[in-house]
């Protein structure tokens, strides 16, 4: 099995967007879940502001999730560019 | 440089004796240390009673050195046994045996540091108690223990069954993957059932009265979190019995590298997720036994979601397991499955965590403030929704790596 | 298992183009529209004070509705959006218990159906965006926290459709495979109807909520 240039850029750049996906996940995923348990936590304290509560907690995860957003950019740039 | 058959397995069984014990050895010590801490708070809080204390410490210990205990003997049988059906594929049988009962003990031997320390800590607080408490502990660990079990009966049927002596490629890879799916999966499971358990002697200690309600919890709580464990065995034993010996090597063997990878590892962050919800509802139900039906809900909702991750491995090993490949001869086909599976694997474990730290807040809220019960649990179910994504990110990165590429 | 794979299709070609329909899916979408107008038909037929049992249950979904719209959006828009989130919540409970009853299967099985649902939301969301803001504030949006973050915000916004459809795609599409693979093992004795009752009514019930409520949210941040 003869192995050419392109062909072994190509299997890194697939096992490459794999392991950028996979291990970006990693981390947006437990630091949404903490923010969400923690506004549980506020809102068991303070029901009144459950409105508020929530959309502080969807605006923080929509920033750590910027992470988890930049892996999937570098894994379909992996996939379909390089 | 050739080497024969014969030394193809011996390499494979003695580098498989050794994944085996030194994984194994991790989750025992890790979680008798924790016993033993617990046990001397418990004495520095009530010296009066170290006796039962110490004597409980012992059993606690013992039952989470099984899982260290089979890891060892498997490693001992690796070493010693002299296998009379000597083919390449056994090698890859025998590497995939030790992995297995390797990583598979790591989780339940820490999961079952936690009751033996919630019990200790407990009977320090209720020493008329320990009696019941001791019990708890041993059902609780011996829950925790049967991911280490399916494990080891994945590693008894590859050490022991005949394999035949068909094409090496791709079944190798369908024995290898099946060990390690297994191995891994038990992972978050055994974690996860250890926390109900200790969080349930814990709270004996807080409400005597209602003890016979925090162990039906806390099994019903460590019985959703082995479904990780179970999904993981299912994919392990179609890895096994399957017949693939028609399939093309060449991409076949990353496809069913990779169908192992992605159910074995994406268990970790469901079954540990799993076991932070369920442990919150036993310290919720103790402290506020009335709230037992709505606390259940939510830890039973927060489990199911924090089971996604877990559900989407799956899929992709199902997917990677029954699609037919072309026959190929480049690098990039296997590699792109290979990266497929790890990529849902690794991208479900901390997903997984996450959605668990949400159910554990919320089950612990509804428990203090059981009037906004409606309000957290769909708090609870949009936050974790949102956690998620990052796993469905993963997925759609695989889905893509399989049919597209 | 080769039953996995295979997708019943009916295909035209018209004008030079295939169209396909996934014509079990189609019809499956029917039993479901069929149920619910059949189930809205009882329910409003002779709808009086004092409610006969179907009145009673639609009665509970409009007003478990409504409070959620209302405490995630405003009063007023409460009123505009509640139908789309209490049919919408419907369609997919209906969906996904579909595949309980024999020789049928849930229309969400199908990645077309969830991406439809998902997609309608996305525009829906983003056209209330541009009616509460006006469309000088929701394009400026895009370019906070700094300008050349814009293409990632589109993408991020984009990534929303994908992740709410495969979503619901996965976890029904995996409960029936898990449902058929142990079937298959266990020659479907004992265990199918457990598996059953936990993937079809109780994951169901739970993803059909998580959908319906991250559509509200999606356009709750959308005009906040």
């Amino acid at each position: 099995m003869a192995i050419e240039g392109v062909d072994l850029m190509k299997a890194a750049a697939f096992i490459g967007a794999g392991l950028a996906m996979g291990f970006g996940a990693i981390g947006p995923g437990v630091g949404e879940g903490y923010a969400a348990g923690k506004a549980c936590e506020a809102i068991g304290r303070n029901p009144e502001e459950a409105g508020l509560l929530t959309r502080t907690m969807l605006v923080g995860q929509a920033v750590s999730e910027s992470t988890g957003i930049y892996s999937l950019v570098i894994a379909l740039l992996l996939l379909f560019v390089v | 440089m050739d080497f024969d058959v014969q030394t193809w397995v011996k390499m494979a069984s003695y580098i498989g004796a050794g994944f085996c014990i030194g994984l194994g050895a991790i989750g025992a010590a890790l979680g008798e240390g924790y016993t033993a801490g617990l046990a001397n708070q418990g004495i520095s809080e009530n010296p009066s009673r170290s006796g039962d204390i110490i004597k409980n410490m012992l059993v606690g210990q013992a039952v989470a050195e099984s899982a260290g205990i089979f890891a060892l003997v498997v490693a001992i049988l690796l070493i010693f046994i002299k296998f009379p059906m000597v083919t390449t594929l056994k090698a890859a049988a025998l590497l995939g045996a030790g992995l297995s009962m390797g990583a598979g003990a790591i989780g339940s031997g820490i999961g079952s540091g936690y009751p033996g320390g919630g019990a200790c800590l407990g009977i320090s607080r209720q020493p008329l108690l320990s009696g019941r408490m001791t019990t708890n502990m041993l059902i609780g660990s011996a829950v925790c223990q049967t991911p280490a079990i399916f494990s080891l009966v994945i590693a008894m049927m590859l050490l022991f069954l005949d394999f035949g002596k068909g094409a090496v490629s791709p079944t190798w890879a369908a024995l290898l993957g099946g060990g390690i799916c297994m191995g891994f999966g038990a992972v978050g499971s055994g974690i996860g059932s250890g926390y109900p358990g200790g969080e349930a002697c814990l709270g004996m200690a807080k409400q005597p009265a209602v003890s016979g309600r925090l162990t039906t919890n806390m099994l019903i709580g460590s019985a959703v979190c082995q479904t990780p464990a179970i999904f993981s065995m299912v994919v392990a034993l179609m890895l096994l019995f399957l017949n693939f010996s028609n399939a093309p090597a060449s991409p076949t063997w990353a496809a069913l590298l990779g169908a192992g990878i992605a159910t074995g590892v994406a268990a970790i962050g469901s079954g540990m997720g799993g076991g932070m919800a369920a442990g919150a509802s036993c310290e919720g139900i103790a402290r506020n036994p009335e709230t037992f039906g709505q606390v259940t809900t939510t830890m039973l909702v927060g489990q199911a979601v924090a089971q996604t991750p877990s559900i989407l491995g799956l899929l992709v090993s199902f997917i990677l397991i029954f699609k037919a490949f072309p026959e190929t001869v480049t690098l990039a086909a296997p590699m792109a499955l290979l990266g497929a599976g790890i990529c849902t694997g690794f991208g479900g474990i901390g997903p997984g965590i996450g959605n668990g730290m949400t159910a554990e807040g919320a089950v612990t809220w509804v428990a203090r403030n059981v009037e906004s019960t409606g309000v957290l649990m769909r708090t609870m179910l949009v936050g974790q929704a949102v956690s998620q994504s990052t796993a469905i990110y993963a997925m759609v990165i695989s889905l893509v790596l399989i049919f597209v590429v | 298992m080769d039953d996995l794979t295979s997708i019943p299709q009916f295909v035209i070609r018209l004008f030079g183009v295939n169209l396909v329909f996934n014509t079990e899916t189609i019809f499956m979408t029917w039993i479901v529209m069929a149920a619910l107008i059949v189930f809205g038909f009882l329910a409003t037929r002779k709808a009086s004070f004092m409610p006969n049992p179907v009145q009673q249950v639609a009665e509970l979904f409009v007003k478990a509705f409504y409070d959620l719209t209302k405490d995630a959006l405003d009063d007023r828009m409460a009123k505009n959006y509640f139908p789309l989130v209490c049919g919408l919540f419907m369609f997919l409970l209906f969906s996904n218990w579909l595949g309980v009853i024999p020789k049928l299967s849930e229309p969400t099985k199908d990645l077309n159906t969830t991406l439809g649902f998902g997609i309608m939301g996305f525009f829906i969301a983003h056209y209330a965006g541009i009616k509460k803001k006006g469309i000088k504030q929701y394009l400026s949006e895009y370019f906070q926290p700094i300008f050349f973050m814009a293409p990632l915000n589109v993408i991020g916004e984009f990534a929303k459709v994908i992740s709410i459809s495969f979503r619901l795609y996965g976890n029904i599409l995996g409960g029936s495979i898990i449902i058929l693979i142990v079937s298959h093992l266990v020659y479907g004795l004992m265990l199918p109807p457990f598996l059953m009752c936990f993937f079809g009514f109780f994951v169901g019930t739970i993803q059909a909520f998580v959908f319906t409520m991250l559509t509200v949210v999606y356009i709750s941040v959308q005009v906040k």
